[in-house]
């Protein structure tokens, strides 16, 4: 377990895993990233641009040679193997096929590679015709790239990665060039092809929403590091501090004042305090300051002055704006500290809530997560 | 406001196509006036002339030889110049770039003191190779290649990135190919367009070339020594025949050249 916080322990090596793995490229640096994730996990590397997420997974496929650190694969230390011998399917944005082969070749380039013994030849044809009827691309077979749809180009890359054999799927960032339509049916379809797999993945994105989407496992990179990694479930419900927080798309960060609380302590939030949030297995030196994050998801909406439930906090708040967002609708609150909720269209007929209009807002205790530095 | 706003583009429009037709004018003007003068009598009368059909031939061989050694040592140089930066780079830019400053007089006596007979190059090359380079189609050659190499370099360099994503290397690699395949089966096809316009220009500016190949091998005669040659001996009217032969045969070769090196481009417009 790292000073990151990173958890490789308890997972098996037949997936995907690096210990300590340290890299100087020009002007950046990667230090200390250890992560692991098992056969049919998705790892999702979750960051903001530049925070060395591409070059981690360059470094994993063998294109950039680590100061320090191992890299295993299936079981098999790759640390010093070129990348044409990792068994690497590595899928870019846009996908990355050859624009001047054919679906078919693009599919076989992988499978013909590195000396393809006579005797395999005919194993590569049947191999790479099964994978065409798979992924549904007979009717494609002769065409270039250019001219297929987002979704076709998806299937040719995982078609011509499968081909490989591969140990492990590297995706950098594969969606992030398409529309906002084809990229939640891309993404939903890869989900169900990465279930089916049964082989590790790691998965770079700065989206959150593709993080959540995706994940079995989250390790967050920031500054050339691994700032926080667990499961989805974990990380999401746990963020370490206010910016992994931000980069998990959490909406609400609220600060507050510890105070003794009966035996134990808890965060009053407001002043005078509008929420009072008792804190579970935390130590904290009263009259502090402490921020605590709170996922919109989380709040329910309901008239104003409404008690709060055991195991709850309630409090009322003015609605100040309201944005659609998608289908939903994003409420911008004053509970005297801001806050956001989100609601659909019938919730805020129902409560009449435009802006100006006092609402009450309700949630768990413990959806309340205590925020470190 | 929309009216003034059209009105000013048009006149934009039509001061740069005025200036334009003045660049074309230049170009053609004189070529047609050479075209035009001596009938197609007086060509026929020099194409049957040996000493003009043998330059001529020599100058399409020795510019053919040259762009086909400056792709063979150029192409290589391109690729590991094309994107990424390393230490030392921008010095190998400015060695490439060199031949483009250094005047051709001077190039043709550089390359005399280098591959003359007791050059640096001159003298092992004669000694091991029994090569020898002043006045033969050797030497022709090394004066070509030292003037057109970097249109080679440059224009295939720009045809590796421009027509290369990088990801595309790298997923080849990961597919399981080395990275000679990878140059062979991804790069090179991708590259190809850059590189076909690296061998027009390099072909088209060795043909042409005429001070460095006249200090180095001035004989055996290519075809700019030759019509040289006539004009000084017999003039202006003897020299034209030659210079239109020679003009028609290397714009054939010209456009047939150009036509496998740019196709049909994808044109995209800049709202002008």
């Amino acid at each position: 377990m790292s000073a990151g916080g990173t958890r490789t322990d308890g997972i098996r090596t037949d997936g995907i895993r690096t210990d300590g793995l340290a890299l100087r490229l020009g002007a950046f640096e990667l230090s200390d990233v250890s992560l692991a994730a098992a056969r049919g996990e998705v790892l999702v590397l979750l960051g903001p641009n530049g925070a060395g997420k591409s070059v981690l997974l360059e470094t994993v496929a063998g294109f950039h040679r680590p100061l320090r650190g191992r890299i295993e694969i299936g079981g098999r230390d790759v640390t010093r193997l070129s990348p044409e011998a990792r068994r690497i399917a590595y899928v870019f944005q846009n996908f990355a096929l050859f624009p001047h082969l054919t679906v078919r070749q693009n599919i076989a380039f992988g499978t013909t590679s590195g000396g393809a013994r006579e005797s395999g030849r005919a194993e590569h044809e049947r191999r790479v015709t099964s994978l065409i009827d798979r992924f549904g691309l007979a009717a494609l077979a002769g065409r270039r790239p250019g001219a297929l749809s987002g979704g076709e180009k998806q299937r040719v890359a995982l078609a011509r990665a499968l081909a490989t054999d591969p140990e492990l799927f590297l995706f950098d960032e594969p969606f992030s060039a398409l529309d906002a339509l084809t990229r939640d049916a891309l993404r939903d379809e890869l989900a169900s092809f990465l279930r089916e797999a049964r082989l590790p993945a790691l998965y770079v994105t700065h989206d959150h929403a593709e993080a959540h989407a995706l994940a079995d496992r989250v390790a967050i990179v920031d500054g050339g590091a691994v700032v926080q990694a667990g499961t989805a479930a974990e990380v999401f419900a746990a963020p370490r501090n206010a910016r992994v927080a931000r980069l998990l798309g959490i909406e609400n960060i609220v600060e507050g004042v510890v105070r003794a609380n009966g035996a134990g302590l808890a965060v009053e939030i407001g002043v005078p305090p509008a929420i009072v949030v008792p804190l579970a297995r935390i130590t904290a030196a009263p009259r502090t300051r402490m921020r605590l994050s709170l996922r919109a998801a989380e709040i329910a909406l309901g008239a104003p002055g409404a008690s709060a439930l055991p195991g709850e906090v309630a409090f009322d708040a003015t609605v100040r704006e309201v944005g659609q967002r998608g289908p939903l609708l994003r409420l911008r609150c004053d509970a005297g500290f801001p806050i956001i909720a989100w609601a659909t269209s019938a919730q805020l007929r129902a409560l009449a809530a435009v802006p100006g209009a006092r609402i009450g807002l309700r949630c768990p205790q413990d959806a309340f997560h205590p925020l470190g530095d | 406001m929309d009216a003034v706003a059209a009105r000013r583009g048009s006149t934009l429009y039509l001061l740069f196509w005025f200036a334009g037709s003045l660049a074309l004018a230049f170009i053609v003007i004189p070529l047609v006036e050479l075209l035009v003068q001596p009938g197609l009598a007086g060509v026929v009368r020099t194409a049957r002339l040996p000493d003009v059909r043998s330059a001529i031939g020599l100058s399409l061989a020795a510019a053919a030889a040259t762009a086909a050694i400056a792709t063979a040592i150029g192409v290589p140089l391109a690729w590991m110049l094309a994107g990424r930066a390393f230490p030392g780079k921008g010095l190998i830019e400015a060695v490439v770039d060199l031949p483009l400053t250094v005047p051709h007089t001077v190039a043709g006596i550089a390359l005399l003191l280098a591959f003359g007979r007791e050059g640096v190059l001159g003298a092992p090359a004669a000694e091991w190779l029994g090569l020898r380079f002043w006045g033969t189609f050797a030497g022709i050659v090394v004066a070509m290649l030292f003037v057109s190499l970097p249109y080679l370099v440059n224009a295939a360099r720009v045809g590796f990135e421009e027509g290369v994503d990088p990801h595309l290397v790298k997923v080849a690699r990961t597919l399981g190919a080395r990275p000679g395949r990878v140059f062979v089966r991804i790069v090179l096809p991708l590259a190809w367009r850059g590189i076909m316009a690296g061998v027009t220009l390099t072909f088209a500016r060795a043909i042409s070339e005429f001070a460095s190949v006249a200090m180095l091998a001035y004989y055996p005669m290519t075809a700019p020594i030759r019509i040289y040659e006539m004009f000084l001996r017999f003039g202006l009217s003897d020299a034209v025949g030659a210079a239109v032969l020679f003009l028609v045969i290397v714009l054939v070769l010209f456009v047939v050249l150009r036509q496998f090196a740019y196709g049909r481009r994808r044109t995209r417009g800049f709202g002008r």
